[in-house]
C-alpha cells in the first residue's frame, strides 16, 4: 500500500470521526450530567437519518436542512422522554442506574419500531454529493467534507454554549456536582431534563450528517449505541475533548478495517472494535476500589 | 507485647490531594484508640487503607502478621476487621435481619443459621421491632445501629468506627460511648474516629492519636494529648480544661 | 428437611411430573404453546439469576442462546452424536465462553455491564452471519430431526432444573451474598462476600440455562440462522416478562413468563414490527408502574416485610414504632 493509500484511508477515517465526535458529545453529555447510559442514543440517530433520507427521496432536500427540523424534534422527544418517563421511575427499584439503563433499552426497541413502521426495512442512505474534491493526490468526498465540516461547527456551538452560556454552565455544573449545583440555585431537575433533550438532539443532528455517508435501516441503532460508547470509553467518560479524540480514533479504526476487510467484516468492525475498547478496559468503567 | 494492628508510613495521594502523610500508628488487643482531627484530616482516608477499601501509595498495613495493603476486601474482613462508615450504607432492600445475616455468614453456614444468629445481634441493638422491616424504612438512629450489629456479625477482633458520633443526640452519644466501651470487655479492640466530640474522646480511648492535614500530629493518653500544645494550636483553639 | 420445604418440593414433582406425563397426548398446537411457554419462563429465569439477583443487567444472555443452538446443529449435522448430548455440549460450551467473558466483563460498573453483554450479542451475531461455518447469513440446516415430543420433553426438564437452582438460590447462603453484593458491593465486600466469585458464578449458571435451551431450540427449527440464534426478540421477551413478573424473585420468571408467553409468540407471528414496538413499550410501562414487579407487588398486599415507612407515620402508630 502507498503513503498515499494510506494518506488517503487516513483522511477518510479522520472526517468520519469527526460526526462521529458530534454523536458521541451528545452521549457523553446526558452521561455527564445524569450518569444515564442512554441505550436510546443509537435510535436517536438512526431515526433522523432516515428522516434526512426519506426527505430526500420525496423533496431532494439536503440533509443540512432537514438537520434543524430533526434536532427540534429529537430535542423534544428527548425532553418528554426525561420529564414524563425517567423521572417516573420510582427511586427504590433496583439501582436507579440499572432501572434508567433498562428504560433506555426498552426505548430503543419501541423507536426501533416505530421507525420500521414509519419507514419500512429497507436501507436507506443520501447519495448526495457523490463528488470529489481532488487535492493533489487525495480525493476529498464532498459528502464526507460537508458533514465533517457541519459536525465541526455543531461541535464548536457546542463548545461555546457550554461556555458562555448560563444554561450551558448551569449544565456544566449539574455534571460536576449536582447537589452543589442545587446549592447555588440552579434547578437540577431541569438541568436534567435540558441535557437528555440536547443530546438526543444532537444524536439526532449527527444522524442527518450521517446518512451522508453510511446506509442505514432502523435497526441498526445499537451500532451507533456501542460506538458513541466506544468513543467515550476512549476518551475518559464525561470529557468533551476526550470524546474528540476518541472519535478520531474510531473513525481511523472504521477506516483501514473497510479498506482491508471485505463487506461483511466491515460490519462486525463496530462491535468488535468495541469489545476490544472494552479489553483495555480504560478505567472509570470498572467497579473502583478506592472509595 | 506486639500490637494487634500495625499502620507504618501510610501515605496516600489522589487528584493532586495529599490526604495522608506518612502515617503510623499501633493498635493493641482490646484497646480502644481514638482517632481525632477535623474534618478533612484524612480519618476516613485512613480507614479506606485499613479496611484495603483504598491502596496507599506508600506504606504497609499488618495486621495480625498479615499485609492488608492490596488483599482482596473480603479477606480482609475473614482476618477479622470489621468497619462501618462515616456516611451509613445498609442493604436497602434487604430486612433488617438479612442485613445483620450477610455478616454472619462469615460462621455460620446455612442461610437459616446466619438469620438466626442475626436475629440475636439485631436484638442486642434493640431493633426487633424492625427485624423483618426493609432497611431503607429505618431512621438514621437506627440505621447506625443496624451497622454496628453488622459488624458485630462479623466477630471480629478489630473495629473500625468511621465518624461513628456524627448525626446523634448527646444522649445518643453517651449510648455509643457505652457500646465502645462494651467492646472492650468483649475483647474486640477498636479504632474510632471522632471529629469533636471531646469529653468522649477522653472518657472511652485508652489513647488517642491526632490527625491534622493527613499528618500524625500527636499520639498518646487522652490527657496528655489533649494538653499538647501543638494539638492545642492545630485543633481545640483553647486548653481542654477550658471547654 | 421442614416439613413445609418437603411440601413444596412434592407439589414441584409432581407439575413437572404431570406436563411431562401429558406430552403425549397434547396435540400440535398445545404442544407448541407448552413449549414456547416452558422456553420462555426457562430464558427468563437464565435472565433472572445474574441481572435480578446479582444485580447485573445483562442485555446479552441470549449470546448463550446462540452458542447452544449452533453448537447442537453443527454436532447433529457432522456427527452421529445423540442430538441431547449436542445440546449438552451446547450448553458445556456456553459455559465455557462465559468465563472468560464474565471474567472480563463483571470486571464492569452496571450499565457498562449491560452495554458490553449487548455488544457481545450483537458481535457473535455478526460473526455467525460473515463465517462459513455457521452457513453464514443463510444459515444451518439441521438434517438430524427429532418430534416436537421429544424438544418439548428437554426443555421440560430444562426449565424445571432453571426453576429448582433459583428456588435454591433463593433460601441458600449464596443467594444471600448475590443480594447483598446486587446492594452494595463495596459493602458487602468487607463484610466478608467474595464477591467476584459469588458473581461469576451467578453469570456461569444464566449462562448455562440459555445454552441448554438453545439446543433444543434448534431441533425444533430445524434451521440455526442468526437472526433466530442470537434472537432480540428472545432476549426482550425474556427481560420483559422477568420484569414484569418481579426481577431477583423466585416466583417473577415464572408468571411473567406464563402471563406474557403467547402475547408475544401471537404478536410475533403476525405483527413483527408491532412487536418492537408494544414490547418496547411495555418495558418502558412495567418499569414505571410495578417497579418490582407483580408478584412482590402482590406480596407485600398479601403482608410480606414492611415496606412502607414505620417511623413517622400512621403505619408506625399502628404497629406501635418508637422514633
Amino acid at each position: 500500500m502507498s503513503a498515499a493509500t494510506f494518506a488517503q484511508i487516513t483522511l477518510d477515517g479522520l472526517l468520519l470521526g469527526g460526526v462521529y465526535a458530534l454523536s458521541a458529545l451528545g452521549f457523553t453529555m446526558i452521561f455527564g450530567v445524569m450518569r444515564v447510559v442512554n441505550l436510546a442514543h443509537g435510535s436517536f440517530v438512526v431515526l433522523s437519518a432516515l428522516l434526512a433520507a426519506w426527505t430526500y427521496e420525496r423533496y431532494h432536500l439536503s440533509p443540512l436542512l432537514v438537520l434543524p427540523a430533526a434536532f427540534a424534534l429529537a430535542y423534544a422527544l428527548g425532553a418528554a422522554i426525561h420529564r414524563f418517563l425517567l423521572r417516573r421511575l420510582p427511586a427504590e427499584v433496583a439501582s436507579q442506574e440499572a432501572t434508567s439503563l433498562t428504560l433506555t433499552f426498552g426505548l430503543s426497541y419501541f423507536l426501533a419500531g416505530a421507525g420500521l413502521a414509519v419507514f419500512g426495512g429497507t436501507f436507506r442512505a443520501v447519495p448526495y454529493l457523490t463528488g470529489a474534491f481532488n487535492v493533489g493526490p487525495f480525493a476529498i468526498g464532498q459528502a464526507r467534507l460537508l458533514a465533517f465540516g457541519a459536525a465541526a461547527l455543531l461541535t464548536g456551538a457546542l463548545a461555546l454554549f457550554l461556555r458562555a452560556t448560563p444554561a450551558g454552565r448551569a449544565i456544566r455544573a449539574t455534571s460536576q456536582h449536582a447537589e452543589g449545583a442545587q446549592a447555588c440555585g440552579i434547578d437540577v431537575d431541569a438541568v436534567r431534563t435540558s441535557a437528555f433533550a440536547l443530546g438526543s438532539g444532537i444524536a439526532a443532528a449527527s444522524g442527518c450528517l450521517l446518512s451522508l455517508i453510511y446506509t442505514l435501516n432502523p435497526e441498526m441503532g445499537d451500532v451507533f449505541t456501542l460506538n458513541a460508547f466506544a468513543v467515550v470509553a476512549i476518551g475518559g467518560l464525561g470529557s468533551y475533548a476526550g470524546a474528540l479524540a476518541g472519535a478520531a480514533i474510531l473513525g481511523l479504526a472504521g477506516s483501514y478495517v473497510a479498506y482491508f476487510a471485505n463487506a461483511q467484516i466491515a460490519e462486525a468492525a463496530p462491535y468488535v472494535i468495541f469489545i476490544l475498547v472494552l479489553l483495555v478496559l480504560p478505567a472509570g468503567l470498572m467497579g473502583k476500589r478506592a472509595a | 507485647m506486639s500490637a494487634l494492628l500495625e499502620v507504618r508510613g501510610v501515605s496516600v495521594s489522589f487528584g493532586g490531594v495529599r490526604a495522608l502523610h506518612d502515617v503510623s500508628l499501633e493498635v493493641f488487643d482490646g484497646e480502644v484508640l481514638s482517632i481525632v482531627g477535623p474534618n478533612g484530616a484524612g480519618k476516613t482516608t485512613l480507614f479506606n487503607v485499613i479496611s484495603a477499601v483504598r491502596r496507599p501509595s506508600k506504606g504497609s498495613v499488618r495486621f495480625d502478621g498479615h499485609e492488608l495493603v492490596g488483599m482482596p476486601l473480603h479477606r480482609v474482613a475473614r482476618l477479622g476487621i470489621a468497619r462501618t462508615y462515616q456516611v451509613v450504607r445498609p442493604f436497602h432492600r434487604l430486612s433488617v435481619v438479612d442485613n445483620v445475616a450477610v455478616a454472619a455468614l462469615e460462621h455460620e453456614r446455612t442461610r437459616a443459621a446466619a438469620r438466626r444468629v442475626a436475629r440475636t445481634i439485631v436484638a442486642s441493638v434493640r431493633l426487633e421491632r424492625f427485624a423483618d422491616a426493609e432497611a431503607s424504612t429505618l431512621t438514621l438512629t437506627q440505621r447506625k445501629r443496624l451497622e454496628l450489629a453488622r459488624a458485630l456479625a462479623l466477630r471480629p477482633r478489630l473495629i473500625l468506627l468511621d465518624e461513628v458520633m456524627a448525626g446523634l443526640t448527646p444522649t445518643e452519644m453517651d449510648e455509643m460511648a457505652e457500646f465502645v466501651l462494651g467492646l472492650r470487655a468483649r475483647g474486640i479492640a477498636a479504632v474510632a474516629g471522632i471529629e469533636h466530640v471531646m469529653r468522649l474522646v477522653m472518657r472511652v480511648s485508652d489513647r488517642v492519636v491526632v490527625l491534622d492535614a493527613g499528618a500524625k500530629i500527636a499520639e498518646g493518653p487522652p490527657a496528655a494529648v489533649m494538653a499538647d500544645p501543638r494539638v492545642i494550636d492545630a485543633y481545640l483553639g483553647v486548653p481542654m480544661s477550658a471547654v | 428437611m421442614s416439613a413445609r420445604l418437603g411440601l413444596a418440593v412434592a407439589l414441584f414433582v409432581c407439575v413437572v411430573a404431570l406436563l411431562a406425563a401429558a406430552g403425549p397426548f397434547l396435540g400440535g398446537y398445545w404442544l407448541a404453546v407448552v413449549y414456547q411457554t416452558l422456553l420462555a419462563i426457562g430464558l427468563a429465569y437464565g435472565w433472572n439469576v445474574i441481572s435480578g439477583y446479582a444485580g447485573y443487567f445483562s442485555f446479552g444472555q441470549i449470546t448463550f442462546f446462540g452458542i447452544g443452538a449452533y453448537t447442537t446443529a453443527l454436532l447433529t449435522s457432522h456427527t452421529s452424536l445423540d442430538w441431547r448430548l449436542a445440546a449438552l455440549a451446547g450448553g458445556a460450551l456456553a459455559v465455557a465462553v462465559a468465563a472468560p467473558a464474565g471474567a472480563i466483563m463483571l470486571r464492569l460498573r452496571g450499565p457498562f455491564f449491560s452495554l458490553g453483554m449487548l455488544g457481545l450479542a450483537q458481535t457473535l451475531r455478526v460473526v455467525a452471519a460473515s463465517s462459513g461455518i455457521t452457513g453464514g447469513g443463510t444459515g444451518l440446516y439441521l438434517s438430524a430431526t427429532v418430534t416436537p415430543l421429544a424438544v418439548y420433553e428437554w426443555t421440560l426438564a430444562v426449565a424445571a432444573l432453571a426453576f429448582a437452582v433459583t428456588a435454591a438460590i433463593d433460601r441458600s447462603a449464596f443467594g444471600l451474598r448475590l443480594c447483598a453484593l446486587r446492594e452494595d458491593e463495596q459493602v458487602a465486600g468487607t463484610l466478608g462476600v467474595a464477591v467476584t466469585a459469588a458473581k461469576v458464578r451467578a453469570f456461569l449458571i444464566s449462562a448455562a440455562i440459555p445454552g441448554l435451551l438453545g439446543g433444543g431450540y434448534a431441533m425444533y427449527l430445524t434451521l440455526v440462522d442468526p437472526p433466530s440464534a442470537f434472537s432480540t426478540r428472545l432476549e426482550l421477551q425474556a427481560i420483559v416478562m422477568t420484569v414484569f413478573g418481579g426481577i431477583g424473585t423466585l416466583w417473577g420468571p415464572l408468571v411473567g413468563g406464563v402471563v406474557m408467553s403467547q402475547i408475544s409468540e401471537q404478536l410475533w407471528a403476525r405483527f413483527p414490527q408491532a412487536y418492537l414496538m408494544i414490547f418496547g413499550g411495555l418495558l418502558v410501562a412495567f418499569l414505571i408502574i410495578v417497579p418490582r414487579g407483580v408478584v412482590p407487588a402482590l406480596a407485600s398486599r398479601l403482608g410480606g416485610p414492611r415496606r412502607t415507612r414505620v417511623n413517622g407515620t400512621p403505619a408506625a402508630v399502628a404497629a406501635g414504632g418508637e422514633p
